[in-house]
């Protein structure tokens, strides 16, 4: 039997699900036993297979028209969407623009923050993806397992990752369910 | 009684009791948010929803009464469906990003109701609507954004402190919290009690001074009594590493059950003076530190033979320093005076009653809690004593009337229905007048309306504070003792400091002069002196000062020694209505630093004296204004 196929990619995220999931340690070898590592952002494919995957993993929310576009790719490539860490699973710290709008944020950010100079620019190339509201993963694409936490601990990523390989969908609850 | 089913299970239950109650009696948890034990049912969030068996809609437990043969179901899908969606609905009403909140991770209410559910998401987006933040309170932050409506606050700063402070702004979903007419919460009619801080569930209401100080999770837990003052609330201190992280009151304790004043809540975490760590000897004109040896030594020779010696002991003092110390002054030295810094003020002349009575007079604060009529005598119970206040403040929406003698200008008057004229000295002309009034009537107005509403009363109550106690001569003491029996009124003492009853109770009550005093042994604890106190010292050619802190009474004095402060020692507390109470233990001394008690002992030993160590015997011996118990 060929092993499960798994890919990850980040999003509107801060990278710290997955240094959770490095954060495993040798365990990984246990993982790749199990599984097919496929794309990740910290290997060298960075885009799941257009054969497609058994298990996609996305770490952030989503909060441009790029972000969109990695996140529906995902959903049509693999069979098990997971959202990994709070900001995927509900929007997380990035969503706290939203409280603000994305005009008034990025006037904060390139304009007004105190390290700016009087030549400020908010960036508008066209290459650049457009801004939206920071939305939850499941607001854009449907997801199948939800693993919160800022981040997730390292042993709840692990689990989850070895029932997934087994064909199981991880139970997230009690010391493995935490939001911050 | 009443017999119904929950979830199989068959409860008998009195008449009045809530489907919640009754499940909780069967051992049956069923999850709430706006309900709290010490509330008035309310209704308001939908968590605690159940089936019962004929009910078209599932019903609140919280309010709803059980009735005879009712069979309630806790657990069905319809149930749990509902709690998940109820909590759903409350998580997208605001900002409940938990990874940026105070009270994740154990101490918030409703993530952990959500956590119980198994929920690892929810499916509706917040509605993003911000809320300013009041940070304007000295102790508290209000946070509209993580409040969840549940108007547990409201309730409790109106139905358990009397001071309807807070209330709610527009209506529904965009409800928010506002204090008094939409002020800044440091500028309204609050008290800083923090009980709303204390009962609200979520991170809405959070003290400043704990705040990222440390979760449930790695906190250690006191409970013990509060050294402010002689109610003795019970309160949990919560420590981390040897810090203080934060004074909660005990819901489960009388006589507060739960309520803290600011003094026992607050004000303890705002400690800044320095801390004298190490016995000072004045030394060529300027304290030096010294050795613990050569203090005592120089304590020692400048004692003499307790001629022309003085000393003071605080009333914050575990009962049993204060009996060890007068056991070391008054009888093995035999000092010219024994007392305390509070000279017997608020307890001398009652404990004096109590003798020639031959009996207790007074009774437990229980009784402020239910009357309908309360007279308060020169006590300010809005800044004194202050969770007595709550009490009788609690009352007055529900028409319990309050008269106010010789207060005028304080807060407490603010809520009277009447208030009389009373200076000091003047007590036993305004008793003796009341006294006449009950007897033989009056044409005042104001004194009738007092003894009306005593008379009417089925349990009223008069209430007297230090100012009284000091004040009143023997004829303004028979006249109360008169008019408490005429209209069958309860008398309440608060008394002074936590331990102002224990010295009572050891005759520590005697005046302090310092003419003629050629030595004084003032023992502080955490107490700060007075500035007359400082003063009169300095007329004293030796002092010998026992503090926690530094002060200009210690810059002053010839010999100090350092102590522990409240939180360092356990000892026994007596408060105003005779309840015998633990103080524990919370953290560690400075290195070195030894509980006054120690501290004494090794006066003791550097003076070659055994003091008596019985300080219970001591304290029961005289007889009390009221009926001591152990707790
Ligand atoms: S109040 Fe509770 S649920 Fe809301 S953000 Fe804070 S921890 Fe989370
Ligand atoms: S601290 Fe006390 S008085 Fe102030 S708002 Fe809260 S409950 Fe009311
Ligand atoms: S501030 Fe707290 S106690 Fe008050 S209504 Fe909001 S959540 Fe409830
Ligand atoms: S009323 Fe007295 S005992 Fe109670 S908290 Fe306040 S100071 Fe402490
Ligand atoms: S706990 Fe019953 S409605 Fe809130």
């Amino acid at each position: 039997m060929t092993k499960p196929t798994v890919a990850s990619d980040w999003l509107c995220g801060c990278a710290g699900c997955h240094m959770s999931l490095l954060d495993i340690d040798e365990r990984i070898l246990q993982v790749v036993d199990l599984v097919d590592l496929r794309a990740t952002p910290i290997t060298d494919l960075k885009e799941p297979d257009e054969k497609g995957v058994t298990v996609g993993i996305l770490e952030g929310g989503i909060n441009n028209t790029y972000n969109e576009e990695v996140a529906k790719r995902m959903r049509e490539r693999c069979k098990i969407l997971v959202a990994l860490g709070d900001c995927a699973v509900f929007g997380g710290v990035p969503a706290m623009r939203n409280f603000v709008g994305v005009e008034s944020a990025l006037q904060r950010a390139y304009i007004d923050a105190e390290s700016v100079d009087a030549e400020g620019l908010i960036p508008a190339d066209p290459e650049l993806a457009e801004m939206t509201r920071v939305r939850a993963v499941s607001e854009v694409v449907p997801v199948d397992v939800f693993i919160p936490g800022c981040p997730p601990d390292a042993d709840t990523i692990f689990y989850a990752l070895v029932e997934l390989a087994q064909g199981r969908i991880p139970e997230i609850k009690n010391d493995k369910l935490h939001w911050h | 009684m009443i017999k119904l089913t929950i979830d199989g299970k068959t409860v008998e239950v009195k008449e009045g009791t809530t489907v919640l109650e009754a499940a909780e009696q069967a051992g049956i948890y069923v999850p709430t948010l706006c309900h709290h034990p010490q509330l008035t049912p309310y209704g308001g969030c939908r968590l605690c929803m159940v089936d019962v068996e004929g009910a078209r809609t599932l019903q609140p437990s919280c309010t709803m009464p059980a009735s005879d043969g009712m069979v309630v179901n806790t657990k069905s899908q319809k149930v749990l469906d509902a709690r998940k969606f109820v909590l759903t609905l409350i998580f997208s009403e605001r900002n409940h990003f938990c990874m940026y909140c105070q009270v994740s991770g154990g101490d918030c209410e409703l993530q952990n109701r959500a956590y119980d559910e198994d929920m690892t998401h929810w499916d509706l987006q917040p509605n993003w609507t911000p809320y300013d933040v009041d940070a304007s309170h000295p102790f508290i932050v209000l946070d509209n954004n993580r409040c969840i409506l549940c108007r547990r606050c409201v309730r409790a700063c109106g139905e358990l402190v009397g001071n309807y402070t807070l209330g709610f702004e527009e209506r529904g979903a965009k409800s928010f919290l506002v204090a008094d007419y939409d002020v800044p919460l440091g500028e309204s009619t609050c008290v800083s009690c923090g009980t709303c801080v204390q009962i609200c569930p979520t991170g809405a209401l959070i003290d400043r001074q704990s705040a990222y100080q440390g979760k449930e999770t790695e906190v250690d837990h006191h409970i013990s009594v509060c050294t402010e003052c002689s109610i003795g609330c019970v309160r949990d201190v919560l420590t981390r590493d040897n810090r203080l992280v934060r004074i909660e009151g005990d819901w489960d304790t009388e006589p507060s059950n739960g309520l803290l004043c600011e003094n026992g809540r607050f004000i303890p975490l705002e400690e800044d003076r320095p801390r004298v760590v190490t016995p000072l000897v004045r030394k060529d004109g300027s304290l030096k530190a010294a050795t613990w040896d050569e203090a005592l030594d120089t304590i020692a020779s400048g004692l003499g033979a307790g001629k022309g010696l003085a000393a003071l002991a605080s009333t914050k003092l575990p009962a049993e320093a204060l009996a060890y110390f007068k056991s070391l002054f008054a009888d093995k030295l035999s000092a010219d005076t024994v007392t305390t810094l509070e000279e017997g003020a608020a307890t001398a002349s009652l404990s004096k009653l109590a003798e020639k009575l031959g009996k207790s007079f007074e009774s437990s604060l229980d009784v402020l809690k239910d009357t309908e009529a309360v007279l308060s005598l020169e006590l300010d119970l809005v800044k004194d004593h202050q969770v007595a206040g709550f009490f009788v403040k609690r009352q007055l929406q529900d028409g319990t009337k309050l008269f106010v003698a010789g207060c005028d200008d304080c807060a407490l008057a603010a809520n009277a229905k009447v208030t009389l004229p009373l200076n000091p000295g003047s007590e036993a002309v305004l008793l003796v007048k009341l006294v006449d009034a009950v007897e033989n009537g009056t044409d005042d107005a104001d004194l009738a309306a007092v003894v009306d509403a005593l008379k009417a009363a089925e349990k009223p109550v008069i209430v007297y504070g230090k100012t009284f106690a000091a004040n009143a001569d023997e004829i303004a003491l028979d006249a109360l003792l008169k008019l408490a029996d005429l209209t069958g009124a309860a008398l309440v003492g608060v008394k002074g400091n936590a331990n102002s009853m224990a010295a009572a109770q050891l005759g520590l009550e005697a005046p302090f002069k310092t003419e003629g005093a050629s030595a004084a042994v003032v023992v502080l604890g955490d107490e700060a002196p007075t500035a007359k106190l400082t003063k009169d010292l300095e007329k004293v050619p030796f002092v010998v000062a026992l503090s926690a802190y530094e002060s200009q009474l210690t810059g002053a004095a010839d010999v100090v020694l350092p102590v522990a402060m409240w939180a360092e020692e356990s000892g026994t507390y007596l408060s105003m209505d005779g309840r015998l109470q633990k103080a524990i233990k919370s953290l560690e001394a400075p290195e070195g630093v030894l509980t006054t008690l120690e501290t004494l002992e090794k006066i003791a030993g550097a003076v070659k004296v055994q003091p008596d160590q019985d300080w219970k015997t001591s304290l029961m011996a005289r007889i009390p204004t009221i009926q001591i118990q152990e707790a």
